[in-house]
């Protein structure tokens, strides 16, 4: 999931401030999930920003909202397409993704991002999310059994552990786990430590040139074959 | 053929004594010289920083070329932490064409814990490919395999944790810091020293150096100020006890009195190949530590 | 909580999940009249009792008398009684009855129809068709063979069970709606209605003649039939049965008449049965209080002969065992040899069932035990236009039956009437809710039942006083919140917005919603306990409650309140949602509103945990200086409240406080916190204050 949390209100109130009709957009996927811009989320910020409005916001605003399945495909941003001619700006509570997209498709607007964009993660628990990963390119789990020495180990080192990892925990954080240490320890449970003896050589930080494109369709020529 | 006068007393049976130099915050290089001058005929090498604690200073390959200069024996230490696989490459270069041959190759403690913390983490390498790397260059290429034009050779160094409350993990990187070529190792703190009798039982299968590193304390606070804050630092409660009964105003000396007692143990237990004292901003306290010590460099 | 579902449980769930049940909740499946319990209880658990009263009545023609008299089928079905023990429902009624003030309730009836019916018997069933007739327009003739109306109701009922007055209240409406009564009369030919004019006739003469025990001695002076015998008492006559009283049976005739006895002053009252406490038909409540009156059961017993010896009632006994079970599925009681043993008593009362005994001259089919043969759909007999329903075709059943039948013959009599096809209603034929998990019981928070209270057992032998005490207000809206509101839970209405973030899952106190096979997420209509908090917590907003008591409810009551407020202009205006369950339902919301402070303004709501971040906001914005949200804490009903609630609170401060505004103008305040809820609100109220006349001043220095 894309994990975001919601930009601090006067951060939002800052940005809007000289836009008089703002349109708010959910996003009903990663972005409910994760709590920080679904229906809910966008009918709460719908309803502090007016409160601020009443305690001294400079000018008057008015809000619209909507909330589509998902920012981050062209077919459901068109459904934006009736609202935002009405509109000076868009706040999208979308991730990162989303706020590019309709600011793509409607060039003439300007778009606000509503939520910062954090981490690919999962939830540990109701309203506690965790990193996972780091989309490097070149997953490399095989050897470290299941734990990404990236997004887990703070110096994201491949040959780890380094001196500073104290109780099994991090130097960076006390609530962290040193990701060595577990890597350590589930290879030993599965007899396959010589994964971690072994000398890994520096990352490919370049996997997929920036900025990265994916293409899967397969390049059929037309007309016909050579052969 | 040693590649400097340090491998040289490495390739020896001498007691080894390092120490380090931390560089000033800041371009005025006096007390550094200072130190540099009173410590480079007490020590067989002296250690310069490098951003040690994630803290901004004046930097480690300056520091060695000033060693150089006068007189004294440098160990360049470099981290991972700052400089990408370019600049770490370019810089093993300039160090060589200037006599630094001696590297301690170290990844780096996080930004978190020092004063840039929202500076952007390099760790394009670790410490392990580091060692490797420089033994690519040695051999005359670089890391994308291209030939250089005058190929360096070092002696290579790396650090260790004999004290590590999980031990294993880092015995696995011992061994593979052993296997990319590191030819000595400065431990971090040493307080305990059954745990370093067991490291130096298992290290004694390679023939590696290990240098048994002494920090001296300051006083009670200091010591509970590095167990929170400095990674890899475990002061144990009697060491801090003991710096607890100095009188006001003594602590350096007290401090000094139980680095100096480790000292001479390690030396008369044979529980280290040498020692790596880190006086940590005192390095003017380090002549009596050795003297007390009664271990003096092997010149020459 | 992370609440990891293995594929067992998953599929176990779906398993069950999957029988299509239907959401009518038991107790309205077992209620012969199929009324909306759940409905009027949840009304009583906020207080509503003429609400309340308003949805009985669509079904009940005879609250009242339910409420003292029905044996509550749908008490039996409840299943608060699988958790701990059901709701008191038909005390409920009664408490329902009284404060809705039934006694006021009129009746519209008009004269629509030329078509005119008649009733042969005022019993429940003729009284109920008289009613229902009445308010399809049609003129009804009730006819009694005895100088009042009521059938068994009136003969058959002690008085300390059904009040002289709530019968008679009941038969006065019945006059004022227009239905003609003729009592003193006894019909002996049907013909003869006929001939007079009438287009068709319920006979539901009941069935009022004991049955002989067939014993030796049956025919001694001293030996009194059941139902003669509480007719006279009942009728106002008091016989004077001596100090030892026998009485034959098991049924609710033998207890009324040994606790009839007891008042009449026998101070040695025995009951003799032949089986065992557990087959006895008598509702369990009648028996435990007639053995706290000092009245001895004796089981597997009988009386094989009686004599008079002595001026006393000698009757040989002789002990039963309990064999095979017969024809009605009880066993068979099976006299044990050699174990006879005599009982010396002055009166000795056989109250071992009733038959109907009609007429010949009706010239009806008469089948099994002398009843009535009828079609079980269209409640015809073998002659036309002539209907029968009651004791006198079910033989002895309870009172809330009869009504039922009562009701269903008005309107098949109505379709007769109109020559209109009798259809085959659906109601009563769905399989209500299934029972609750083991799993979902544990989780459910237990709350002891609460009886109304009774007369001690010393100061009942006295008169004929009702033994039952009815409710007060504080203790019926505590009984009526320990309802679970069957059927009445969440479910996933917007499947398409569901994003499957799985909160519901981690947020349900009794873990029921699922990811099903085809991983959409459900939640067990059955199961649901109905407390809101997934549907508030729900980022997508694709959750609701089947009854709107949720986010749309609150939204309208808030807008009220917000509109109300503006126009009164008193400052500072504070918002208070308080819950309308028990607690505040009753007395204590009534206490805040009663010496609201001026710019109080209190939204109702049922269970705080539905309030969202969202309405405590919109109150702000309209105005309010501070909010309070005033819940049940942990007497909740529900688990788990309290905390959604504060997790709100501290969400809605967050955001206060990036606005400018302070923290502590919402509050969450429950009992039990520190001290009393009134003084609680009462330095909350003091705070928000001060804080308001200080922004006041500043604005003023500002300008």
């Amino acid at each position: 999931m894309i994990v975001a949390q919601e930009k601090p209100l006067d951060q939002i109130r800052r940005m809007i401030d000289r836009y008089p009709r703002v349109l708010i957009v959910g996003c009903g996927t990663c972005m409910t999930v994760c709590g920080a811009g679904g229906e809910r989320e966008v009918s709460y910020l719908h309803e502090a920003l007016r409160l601020a409005e009443t305690r001294g916001g400079n000018g008057a605003h008015a809000f619209s909202e909507y909330t589509v399945k998902r920012q981050c495909d062209p077919e459901f941003i068109e459904l934006l397409a009736d609202r935002v001619s009405d509109v000076d700006a868009v706040l999208s509570l979308g991730c990162g993704i989303g706020v590019q997209a309709i600011a793509e498709r409607f060039p003439e607007i300007p778009v606000l991002p509503g939520v910062n964009t954090s981490f690919m993660g999962m939830a540990r628990e109701q309203g506690v999310w965790d990193e996972r990963c780091a989309a490097c390119g070149d997953c490399r789990l095989e050897d470290t059994a299941g734990i990404c020495p990236i997004t887990r180990c703070t110096k994201g080192i491949l040959n780890g552990p380094c001196a500073g990892t104290k109780n099994g925990k991090c130097e960076a954080s006390k609530d962290m786990d040193c990701a060595w240490v577990l890597i350590y320890q589930r290879l030993e449970a599965q007899g396959q430590l010589e994964r971690m003896r072994r000398y890994y050589p520096p990352r490919n930080f370049r996997t997929i040139a920036r900025p990265k494109r994916i293409v899967t369709r397969a390049n059929i020529e037309a007309g016909g074959d050579d052969a | 053929m040693p590649n400097s006068l340090f491998e040289e007393k490495l390739c020896s049976d001498a007691f080894l004594v390092t120490t380090e130099i931390g560089p000033p915050k800041g371009a005025d290089i006096s007390e550094m010289l200072h130190h540099i001058d009173l410590l480079r005929d007490k020590v067989d090498a002296i250690n310069i920083t490098d951003n040690q604690s994630s803290v901004m200073r004046y930097p480690s390959l300056g520091g060695c070329l000033l060693v150089k200069e006068r007189g004294g024996e440098p160990i360049f230490q470099m981290t991972c932490r700052d400089r990408n696989r370019l600049a770490l490459q370019a810089d093993l270069l300039m160090a060589y064409s200037r006599g630094v041959t001696n590297v301690l190759c170290l990844t780096g403690d996080c930004v978190d814990v020092g004063d840039h913390k929202e500076a952007k983490p390099v760790f394009d390498l670790d410490s392990v490919q580091l060692l490797e790397t420089i033994r690519t260059l040695e051999s005359g290429t670089d890391m994308a395999g291209n030939e250089i034009k005058g190929a360096p050779a070092f002696c290579r160094g790396a650090s260790v944790h004999p004290e590590a409350d999980i031990i294993q993990p880092q015995l696995v990187k011992f061994d593979k810091k052993v296997t990319a070529g590191a030819q000595f190792f400065q431990t971090q703190g040493i307080f305990d020293l059954a745990s370093l009798r067991r490291f130096m039982q298992y290290a004694s299968q390679f023939n590696v150096k290990i240098l048994a590193g002494i920090i001296v304390m300051a006083s009670a606070r200091m010591a509970r100020y590095m167990n929170d804050n400095v990674p890899g630092i475990m002061v144990p409660q009697a060491i801090i006890d003991e710096l607890a009964t100095a009188e006001k105003g003594k602590g350096l000396q007290k401090g000094a009195e139980i680095a100096a007692r480790f000292v001479k143990t390690i030396r008369e237990e044979n529980l280290g190949h040498g020692v790596h004292i880190m006086a940590v901003g005192n390095e003017g306290i380090v002549p009596e530590i050795l003297e007390a010590a009664e271990t003096v460099a092997a010149r020459g | 909580m992370y609440v990891e579902s293995t594929s067992d449980t998953h599929s176990r769930r779906a398993e069950r999940s999957a029988v299509d049940h239907s959401l009518v909740p038991p107790c309205q499946a077992a209620c012969p009249l199929h009324m909306d319990i759940r409905e009027y209880v949840d009304l009583l658990a906020q207080g509503r009792t003429m609400e309340a009263l308003h949805v009985i009545r669509k079904d009940n023609p005879f609250p009242a008398i339910c409420a003292h008299v029905c044996t509550h089928p749908c008490e039996e079905a409840c299943r608060r009684g699988e958790v701990d023990k059901p709701i008191a429902i038909r005390a409920l009624k009664r408490f329902a009855v009284e404060f809705g003030g039934d006694r006021m309730t009129q009746v519209e009836a008009r004269t629509q129809h030329c078509d005119k019916v008649a009733t042969i018997g005022s019993g429940p069933a003729g009284l109920a068709c008289a009613y229902y007739l009445r308010r399809l327009g049609y003129p009804v003739t009730v006819f009694e063979a005895q100088s009042e109306l009521g059938g068994m109701l009136r003969v058959g009922i002690p008085q300390y069970r059904l009040p002289r007055e709530v019968l008679d209240t009941e038969v006065q409406r019945l006059t004022q709606m227009g239905v003609e009564i003729r009592t003193d009369t006894r019909v002996v030919s049907l013909d003869l209605l006929f001939d007079i004019g009438y287009k068709a006739v319920f006979v539901t003469i009941g069935a009022h003649q004991s049955l002989r025990m067939g014993i030796e001695g049956e025919e001694s002076p001293g030996v009194i039939d059941g139902a003669t015998f509480l007719r006279e008492v009942n009728l106002g006559l008091r016989p004077s049965l001596g100090e030892r009283v026998g009485v034959v049976g098991g049924g609710n005739v033998a207890i009324d008449a040994a606790r009839t006895a007891v008042r009449l002053g026998a101070r040695n009252v025995t009951i003799l049965y032949r089986r065992s406490r557990a087959e006895m038909p008598a509702d369990p409540e009648e028996i435990q209080q007639a053995e706290e009156e000092g009245i001895e059961i004796v089981f597997l017993a009988a009386p094989a002969r009686v004599s008079r010896e002595n001026g006393r009632l000698k009757a040989a006994c002789i002990k039963m065992g309990l064999g095979e079970p017969d024809a009605s599925g009880r066993r068979q009681p099976m006299p044990i040899k050699d174990s006879e043993f005599s009982v010396e008593f002055d009166a000795l009362i056989t109250a071992i069932g009733q038959s109907p005994q009609t007429p010949d001259d009706f010239r009806l089919r008469i089948g099994k035990g002398s009843t009535i043969q009828v079609d079980p759909v269209t409640l015809t007999t073998n002659r036309p236009g002539v209907f029968a329903g009651g004791d006198a075709v079910t033989g002895p059943a309870t009172v809330t039956q009869a009504l039922a039948t009562g009701r269903l013959a008005a309107s098949r009599i109505d379709d007769y009437l109109q020559s209109k096809y009798p259809l085959v209603s659906d109601a009563g034929k769905e399989s209500p809710i299934g029972p609750l998990w083991p799993e979902t019981v544990e989780l459910i928070r237990k709350m002891g039942r609460l009886d109304p209270p009774t007369l001690t057992p010393q100061a009942r032998a006295e008169d004929f006083t009702p033994v039952e005490l009815g409710y007060d207000w504080e203790s019926a809206t505590s009984e009526a919140r320990r309802c679970l509101r069957c059927g009445m839970g969440a479910e996933i209405l917007f499947q398409d917005k569901c994003a499957s973030c799985l909160t519901c899952i981690r947020v349900c106190p009794y873990h029921l919603p699922y990811v099903d096979a085809s991983g959409t997420i459900q939640i067990p209509p059955d199961q649901c306990q109905a407390c809101g908090i997934c549907v508030a917590e729900c980022p997508a907003r694709a959750i609701v409650l089947r009854k709107p008591h949720d986010r749309r409810h609150i939204t309208e009551e808030l807008e009220h309140i917000l509109r109300s407020a503006d126009e009164a202009r008193s400052k500072p205006v504070i918002v208070g949602f308080c819950c309308q369950y028990g607690l505040f339902g009753s007395g204590t919301l009534a206490g805040i509103w009663r010496g609201a402070r001026a710019g109080v303004w209190i939204v109702p709501v049922l269970c705080v945990a539905k309030v969202e971040p969202e309405h405590i906001l919109r109150a702000f914005e309209a105005g309010a200086e501070g909010v309070f949200i005033a819940g049940c804490g942990e007497q909740c009903s529900r688990e788990n409240t309290a905390h959604w609630v504060r997790q709100r609170v501290e969400k809605v401060r967050d955001t206060l406080e990036q606005i400018g505004l302070q923290r502590e103008r919402v509050q969450a305040i429950a009992p039990g916190d520190s001290g009393d809820l009134g003084d609680e609100l009462d330095s909350f109220t003091e705070r928000i204050g001060a804080l308001y006349l200080t922004s006041v001043i500043m604005e003023e220095v500002k300008s």
